[in-house]
């Protein structure tokens, strides 16, 4: 109830539609290519990948670093921790609370950047006559599955993010610590050690689906290191919460 | 350690209550601090005196680091949620979400005290806001958020309400209107109320015991009516004459303790026939009486006075 109407809420909202939007006004500009395209078997996945491009190095990060910063600002803006901390709830509770609204916000920021691609992807053929309706059923599994693939990389983006943005008052610490992450996770892409860096994860990830990564990584699958990043992000941000020395 | 017997009588208690910045530099200094039940607690001080770390230790928004806090007879840390659900704060700047609606903003507390709706519009009526439910928070006056924070410290109907100077941003009928719901809300539903200020003048009016806090270190406790007694003891017999040099020795010669204040003398308080009898002294030594009254301090004085000492 809180993120309604709040900056937070236009941003995923906005957010979501944003690079569906862009690539249908670039796909509605250069309508010659637009039959070729259509007529390809795996459109849909393609296309979905095709949004991904830009999600997956650049905006999706942006977007959790921005997101849970206003999320934070939220209490920080309206002075309104010490309100939340006298009231009748466990630490714990106000903790999990918080955290459960980002991931869930991060959740329909997915949801809306799918709808978004589908319809972003239907329209042309919807409008030109001469374009033709994708063929074969919208592939819906293949979709989610790899939804989920990119959520599970950008867990650990949210999780130190989510921590930055709670403990430090001040938005520019989080802001300016997110901002630099991110620009060198997208330089580290190039570096044999990539997977070290969780901010890359979703660079990564995406290069692996295309088939353009080079490096592998010796250990674990990146979806298990972006989990184990994510459990001690959440667990470094719980713990020094619960010791914070001035609360609210 | 003390008695669960005496800690029922007290809605609040500190012993010892003691806090550092990190620089080092010591804000309170074994604050013992003893509300009792049912009744209104003004607890004052200057700025930056240390009134509102302590509410803030009490409320446990920082970390205490060395004394006890007991709120109902129970220790605060290991009975938080409990405690925390039969009472209501406001602690310096009003804590409200701009972008939400008044209404939504007690919505929002609604859900977690799990408190009747019916709520909602009652403490809105009780701070005179009801016509403003569903304006958005950040279009009010600092006085209608002040109002407002009232209203969602009020929203559980707490035991307890902790109210750090509640009334700032008010403008003078606002305070009046708060101070008599203050008092109705003790008199009628038996709610201690914690309430600081820096203002003696502002309070007293309200309270039924005071708390002076300066530099850290708690000056005076007592009953307001221990307050007034303290204004009694220090009140004096002021007068001026044609020659006060000469008066002063007339006077000392009665009583030794006579001596020259800001212009006047001053004797301590006397009995109406013994002032006529300084009079009478007076006039036969041939000196002209210009004035000739018993002064008392307001309580205002006597709290600028415990402060400066």
């Amino acid at each position: 109830m809180k993120t309604k109407r709040s900056a937070a809420f236009w941003l995923v909202l906005l957010g979501g539609f944003f690079t569906p939007a862009i690539l249908c006004l670039i796909y509605m500009v250069y309508i010659e290519k637009l039959a070729p395209a259509y007529s390809e078997p795996k459109f849909w996945i393609k296309w979905y990948l095709n949004g991904w491009e830009s999600m997956a190095y650049l905006l999706l990060p942006m977007g959790i670093v921005l997101a849970t910063s206003l999320i934070a600002q939220l209490e920080y803006k309206n002075n309104a921790w010490k309100q939340v901390l006298t009231t009748p709830q466990s630490l714990s509770t106000v903790f999990v609370a918080k955290y459960t609204v980002v991931l869930f916000m991060m959740f329909q920021l997915f949801v809306l950047f799918t709808i978004g691609m589908y319809f972003a992807g239907a329209l042309p053929a919807w409008y030109y006559g001469h374009v033709p309706y994708p063929k074969g059923p919208f592939p819906w599994q293949r979709i989610v599955q790899m939804s989920t693939s990119f959520y599970i990389t950008s867990l650990p983006i949210l999780a130190l993010q989510y921590f930055l943005s709670v403990y430090f008052k001040n938005f520019m610490v989080s802001l300016g610590a997110g901002i630099l992450m991110v620009t060198a996770a997208i330089t580290a892409l190039s570096w044999r050690y990539v997977y070290l860096v969780p901010y890359s994860y979703g660079g990564v990830h995406f290069m692996q689906l295309q088939g353009r990564m080079r490096f592998k990584s010796n250990v674990l699958d990146i979806h298990y290191l972006a989990l184990i990043y994510f459990a001690g992000f959440t667990l470094l941000a719980y713990l020094l919460y619960l010791t914070k020395k001035e609360k609210g | 350690m003390l008695s669960a017997k005496v800690a029922s009588m007290y809605c609040i208690e500190t012993e010892n209550l003691s806090h550092q910045f990190a620089s080092g530099k010591n804000i309170l200094d074994n604050i013992t601090l003893q509300v009792p039940s049912g009744s209104i607690y003004g607890f004052l001080g200057p700025n930056g005196a240390g009134k509102t770390t302590t509410l803030r230790l009490i409320l446990g928004l920082l970390k205490k680091q060395s004394g006890r806090i007991s709120i109902f007879g129970q220790t605060f840390e290991k009975n938080r949620v409990g405690i925390l659900r039969k009472l209501g704060s406001l602690i310096e700047t009003p804590s409200l979400y701009g972008h939400l609606t008044a209404a939504e903003n007690l919505l929002l507390l609604q859900k977690i005290y799990q408190c009747p709706k019916t709520r909602i519009p009652e403490v809105l009526e009780l701070v005179g806001l009801s016509d403003t439910a569903h304006k958005k928070v950040s279009q009010f006056s600092l006085g209608m958020k002040q109002r407002l924070s009232i209203a969602v410290a009020l929203l559980n109907q707490p035991e307890l309400l902790i109210l750090d100077e509640p009334t700032n941003g008010l403008d003078p009928n606002g305070i009046i209107e708060m101070r008599e719901l203050f008092k109705r809300l003790n008199q009628e539903q038996g709610i201690t109320i914690l309430i600081s200020s820096h203002l003696l003048g502002e309070i007293e009016k309200l309270v039924s015991h005071v708390g002076i806090i300066h530099k850290g270190q708690l000056l005076f406790e007592g009953t307001l009516q221990d307050l007034i007694q303290k204004q009694q003891e220090s009140s004096s017999l002021k007068l001026s004459t044609n020659d006060n040099a000469r008066a002063l020795q007339v006077l000392q010669s009665i009583y030794p303790e006579a001596q020259q204040q800001n212009g006047k003398l001053a004797l301590p308080p006397l009995a109406n026939a013994e002032i006529a009898a300084v009079n009478r002294q007076l006039l036969q030594h041939g000196l002209e009486v210009y004035h000739l009254a018993i002064e008392q301090n307001d309580l205002e004085s006597i709290f600028m006075e415990l402060v400066k000492n």
